[in-house]
């Protein structure tokens, strides 16, 4: 079989291949790697009537400022906090709610599930925020429920843990149907035929998730997951810069609102864009790792 | 599907189902809320006193929005965009993704074409430096400044090219026996084996030309070509927390703040019409054509 | 002070008079280049060929310009109308010969981000409006065109007497190295004095008088929490508004604050001359052990500091609280909604508690609201005076009767426009007067028409309980913070003759340290303030005093002092 494969890649030239590849390429070229140029901006002292040819040249000194501002420690730590327990959970809840869909037979109601799981993505943080406050403040529903079970009524918003565990909460459930989607559409992508072998075989439900559906979900579980990586330093920030208060900047303050907060003072744009450089640095670092890494483990190249 | 129900299997379909239908409801409220405040009183809506059943109800706001020139307007630019703007991502998608789901041995070429597309998700000029391509390439003002920039959304091409990767390798090896080139592969034995996933990165473009706000405000130097969530994030920008002092000028915000059930109508309608493509492509998600059903 | 402010009206009235007669006769009229220089034949030392502030340009001149605007305030506007399609200029063209090409126009809100985009890649429009930062940025980069020709031979003797009405003093903030850069748009800086608003309702179903003191206002404020204030059955109020941003823009603590004498976030003078910052003056721990005290009792939410300016507003509407600080404009928002939801609500304004009767409030040097500048590629400076000129001659009564907003004339989208600094002395003066002489119609004629006619029918509506155009509290929200008497600007007025005031003396731009460490150290205030208000130890406070010099803060008091001997206009 491989014999014949090599023989009809010889015969095949791959000129079609390289044509298709062609309009997306010149797409990235022009609106991507155009405006990756700006990133010399870091490294300059930018001015906008001078441009980026005539600005002067400082090196590391943009970096300097902004890894040496006090707090940075605490808010690169908040951020990667915050960030990674959202990846974490982005992936897990959809991965959950997608097998349990699965396992609803009316077709009606799994198509009601699906559009109410996917309504909040559809609102921005601004509206949600409110909401989410309304519900956690001190007469909300949810302290009425903590009172009624002989609890103290808590000020989830004023407390550092909480705060954070409401955040990614929220965002996880903002998001849920994003990944719930892929997820099921590559159920329905796992051949029926397995289900039938296993049924034959006597494999109940439970046997079949473990052994057909969870398998043939991994390549997307993985791609999924670490696509994802690379938004180790994005904490969300609409969501934090709309949900936060003073008593809650130790645990929330994050490297956008943070660097949001030294744009109100003067817009500066050079710290902002050294910032958006360390960030892209990471993520890029931490996904060529994973892919590495599932390369030499499984063989599998997740793109 | 036929299979034994035991004892458990009930229990579970029934605790299954009621969890499933709590997660729901907590989906649902948000929008409850929006419309309750909608269908209010404005005094009782600026109170904050609705929560999700209305006071004093009227249908005022909805009555003013079907004459708010602004709203419809912007409704037409986000129709248009979305239309033209997932026609054009979904073509590139689907022809980009498919020679990069060749393997190393059949297209050698493809792991360096697919960092070069990769690493543009994690790495971005910024906002200045994009703008400035965009003035340069002629695209201000126009609809196209919504759509090119983005044309190719990389994100969506890999996952694309992951759906492709399932397909067995057995339909294209008949097919290619057969003398067809690449082009007559893509579209008559990869595009339908893949609508489940065609549906789903479709659903994924339609909702992300939907949604996205900020590159109207950059692109755009009229409102009048502003697309629907451009408009509406002018409803919803808070007044900066930093100012110590209110002008006369700034005052005329806040009055304007005072619409609250106007500003709330035009938010709930603005995400209706995305909600209706939901239920066409849904069918897909659910009991997509498997690409086992077609094995023959 | 009053006899000042009756002398400008009247000049600028009998000025605004004369421009008007030749810019309505018709449009050659102020083209023939003669009405205008006769009329002001006082000035000798002008040329024979005088420019003309009105004049019109022989060949057409474009000038571009970039706008956020606001929905149009008048119901009758022709719907969907954009500000290229504003009458007006199409009447600024047959006028002056100027034709008005907007870069960009979008709505107020996204004014900010979309100026500061054009700002990073310099596309700047001819003639613009900046505030001070941005004029210092622009400033600095050499960008500004020279005005000091175009307004000392262009601009209308009623424009230069509403800016040099503060002796000249915003006029030097915006000249540098004997050049003006800008025409300067300011208010009174009086408009920042601290009230108190209480509800007087409330005060009378508890047999209360309004409070004098902090003391006396602890009383009142623990009444209205725990006695039931609007006699509703339900333990449903609570006592001072406030919000997570102690320092803000309104239903805040300043006037708390400077009930203590003290100003978080500005800078007063000591007792050795010397600019010190108010956060760490010990009368802001005073005021924070109050703050504390408060919050203990319950008489601010306990939910202060989760809360925004919003909910604030959502909480005054629903008549939950019935005390808040506040300036001037509290009536028109949001204590107008709460009048509409509550026909039994009654607010009026009081000074501010103080330690041992009323308080000082404390008021900037300067208000300088925007700066109306020239790109210095721009050939033509002084056309952004002319179109001053023009936009005030469109304010008077005549020109405003005539352009009906139904004809697509849309005032407030005009750019550029200044402000008559002294407009709401002479809104507050020419409204009462009509009113008390019962008039049906105000006599003024001139640019400050517009703005007094809205007031003087809002207050006649409102006195005579008509709300057949607007609802009651629309009306009353207009009367009570511009004409009644102890409204807003009333009290202000009261205030500004008593001198009940100190200063802000720091009116210039962030000094470098400000701009590196400034975000630092406003953050740690905020979190310091609302922590100790919420139960932290008091002697958390000198903790923060400490590290607040060590973060940058001496630095910055430094730099502000260098300032204040060098650069402020004193």
């Amino acid at each position: 079989m491989s014999d014949k494969l090599a023989h009809l890649r010889r015969r095949n030239s791959n000129i079609p291949l390289h044509l298709m590849l062609l309009p997306g390429v010149l797409v990235t070229l022009i609106y991507a790697y155009g405006p990756i140029l700006g990133v010399v901006m870091a490294f300059q002292k930018y001015e906008p009537a001078l441009g980026f040819l005539k600005s002067e040249w400082v090196g590391w000194e943009n970096f300097e400022y902004v890894f040496n501002l006090p707090d940075f420690n605490q808010v690169l730590w908040n951020t990667v906090l915050i960030a990674s327990l959202k990846i974490v959970f982005s992936l897990m809840v959809p991965l959950l709610l997608a097998l349990l869909l699965n396992e609803v037979t009316k077709n009606w109601f799994k198509r009601i599930i699906q559009t109410s799981i996917f309504l909040p993505f559809f609102l921005s943080w601004a509206v949600l925020g409110g909401v989410i406050l309304e519900l956690f403040s001190l007469n909300g529903p949810i302290n009425s429920l903590v009172s009624s079970l002989g609890l103290e009524p808590t000020m989830f918003m004023g407390n550092n843990s909480w705060f954070r565990a409401i955040i990614i909460g929220s965002d996880v459930w903002k998001g849920m149907g994003y990944n719930m989607i892929i997820f099921l559409a590559a159920i329905t992508g796992i051949n029926a035929s397995l289900y039938e072998a296993a049924e034959v075989d006597g494999a109940g439900r439970w046997k079949q998730m473990v052994h057909i559906t969870l398998p043939g979900m991994m390549p997307i579980i993985i791609l999924i997951g670490t696509l994802s990586l690379g938004g180790i330093l994005n904490a969300g920030f609409d969501q934090i810069l709309i949900m936060y208060n003073p008593i809650v900047y130790e645990g929330a303050d994050v490297i956008d609102t943070f660097t949001y907060r030294l744009g109100l003072f003067s817009q500066q744009f050079a710290p902002a864009t050294a910032v958006g450089l360390f960030k892209s640095g990471i993520s890029l670092a931490l996904v060529s790792l994973s892919y590495y890494l599932a390369y030499k483990f499984s063989n599998y190249r997740i793109f | 599907m036929f299979y034994k129900q035991s004892i458990n299997r009930k229990l579970f379909v029934w605790v299954n189902a009621a969890a499933l239908t709590f997660i729901t409801l907590i989906g649902i409220v948000p929008f409850i809320h929006l419309l309750a405040v909608s269908l209010s009183s404005n005094t009782a809506a600026m109170a904050g006193e609705v929560k999700l059943i209305p006071i004093g109800i009227t249908l005022d706001a909805y009555d003013y929005l079907i004459h708010k020139v602004e709203f419809l307007r912007s409704l037409v630019v986000s129709l248009k965009r979305v239309v033209l703007g997932t026609a054009i991502n979904m073509f590139l998608v689907f022809i980009t993704a498919y020679p990069l789901a060749k393997s190393t041995e059949q297209f050698r070429a493809r792991t360096a074409y697919v960092w070069f597309f990769a690493i543009t998700i994690f790495l971005g000029g910024g906002l200045i430096p994009t703008f400035i391509i965009v003035k340069e390439t002629g695209l201000i003002n126009s609809i196209w400044a919504l759509i090119l920039p983005g044309a190719l959304n990389v994100w969506n091409m890999i996952m694309m090219l992951n759906f492709f990767r399932g397909i067995p390798k057995e339909m294209e090896e008949a097919a290619t026996i057969d003398g067809a080139g690449h082009w007559v592969l893509l579209w008559k034995i990869y595009l339908p084996v893949s609508l489940p996933s065609i549906a789903t990165i479709g659903l994924f473009t339609v909702v992300g030309h939907w949604n996205s706000w900020f590159d109207g405000i950059l692109y755009m130097n009229s409102p009048e070509n502003y697309p629907l969530q451009t408009y509406l994030s002018t409803l919803i920008t808070a007044m900066n927390a930093q100012i110590q002092s209110i002008s006369v000028e700034q005052l005329k915000a806040l009055e304007n703040l005072s619409e609250k059930t106007l500003r709330t109508a035009q938010i709930f309608m603005g995400a209706l019409p995305i909600l209706m493509v939901y239920p066409f492509l849904q069918k897909y998600f659910i009991k997509g054509m498997t690409v086992g059903s077609v094995k023959e | 002070m009053i006899k000042k402010v009756v002398s400008s009206v009247l000049i600028s009235t009998l000025l605004a008079a004369s421009l008007a007669a030749c810019g309505s006769s018709n449009e050659n009229a102020s083209n023939s280049n003669a009405a205008t220089p006769t009329n002001q034949s006082h000035d000798a030392n002008e040329p024979a060929a005088a420019p003309d502030p009105l004049g019109k340009y022989e060949q057409p001149v474009t000038v571009t310009e970039v706008i956020g605007y606001r929905p149009p305030e008048d119901a009758g506007t022709p719907k969907g109308i954009t500000p290229e399609q504003n009458a007006y200029l199409k009447d600024l063209k047959e006028a002056m010969n100027i034709e008005i090409k907007y870069l960009w126009a979008v709505p107020s809100e996204q004014f900010e981000q979309k100026f500061s985009l054009a700002l990073a890649t310099g596309d700047l429009p001819d003639v613009m409006q900046v505030d001070t930062k941005t004029f210092e940025k622009l400033k600095k980069q050499d960008m500004l065109a020279d005005m000091t020709d175009a307004y000392n031979n262009y601009a209308t003797p009623e424009l230069k007497e509403w800016i040099e009405s503060d002796g000249g003093f915003t006029l030097k903030t915006v000249t540098s190295e004997g050049k003006i850069l800008g025409i300067p748009s300011f208010e009174d800086p009086y408009m920042s004095t601290q009230l108190i608003w209480i509800r007087k309702d409330w005060l009378k179903n508890l047999n209360l008088e309004a409070p004098k003191t902090i003391d006396e206002l602890e009383k009142v404020a623990e009444a209205f929490v725990n006695n039931d204030p609007d006699k509703n059955g339900k333990d449903d109020t609570y006592g001072i508004a406030m919000q997570k941003a102690l320092i803000g823009w309104g239903f805040d603590a300043r006037g708390l604050f400077n009930g203590f004498g003290s100003a978080p976030k500005s800078w007063l003078k000591g007792a050795d001359g010397k600019l010190a910052a108010g956060e760490i003056q010990p009368e802001a721990k005073e005021a924070l052990a109050k703050l504390q005290s408060w919050y203990q009792k319950g008489i601010i939410d306990q939910e202060f500091a989760l809360k925004d300016e919003t909910k604030m507003s959502e909480d005054i509407t629903a008549g939950k609280v019935g005390i808040t600080y506040g300036e001037w404009w509290v009536p028109n928002w949001p204590l107008n909604l709460n009048m509409d939801k509550d026909p039994n609500a009654e607010w009026e304004a009081y000074q501010i508690p103080g330690l041992n009767g009323p308080g000082k409030s404390l008021v900037g040097k300067l208000r300088l609201n925007s700066i109306t500048v020239v790109n210095k590629k721009f050939e033509h400076p002084e056309a952004a005076v002319k179109m001053i000129n023009f936009y005030n001659l469109m304010l008077n009564k005549e020109n405003f009767e005539k352009n009906k907003a139904e004809d697509g004339y849309v005032y407030n989208w005009f750019q550029p426009r200044i402000y008559q600094p002294n407009l709401f002395d002479v809104i507050y003066d020419e409204v009462n007067k009509a009113i008390a002489a019962n008039q049906d119609e105000i006599p003024v004629t001139d640019s400050s028409y517009r703005g007094i006619n809205d007031v003087f029918l809002a207050t006649k509506a409102f006195l005579a309980g008509d709300t057949s155009t607007r609802s009651k509290g629309t009306n009353w929200g207009l009367y009570a913070s511009r004409a009644a008497e102890n409204g807003g600007w009333g009290l202000t007025r009261k205030i500004r003759e008593s001198g009940q005031v100190f200063f802000n003396e720091f009116y210039g731009l962030p000094t470098p340290t400000q701009l590196d460490k400034g975000s630092q150290l406003d953050k740690l205030i905020d979190e310091t303030y609302i922590k100790i208000i919420m139960g932290d130890s008091l002697s958390e406070f000198d903790k923060f005093v400490s590290s607040w010099k060590k973060l940058g803060g001496d630095d910055i008091t430094n730099e502000v002092n260098e300032w204040y001997e060098k650069e402020a206009v004193k």
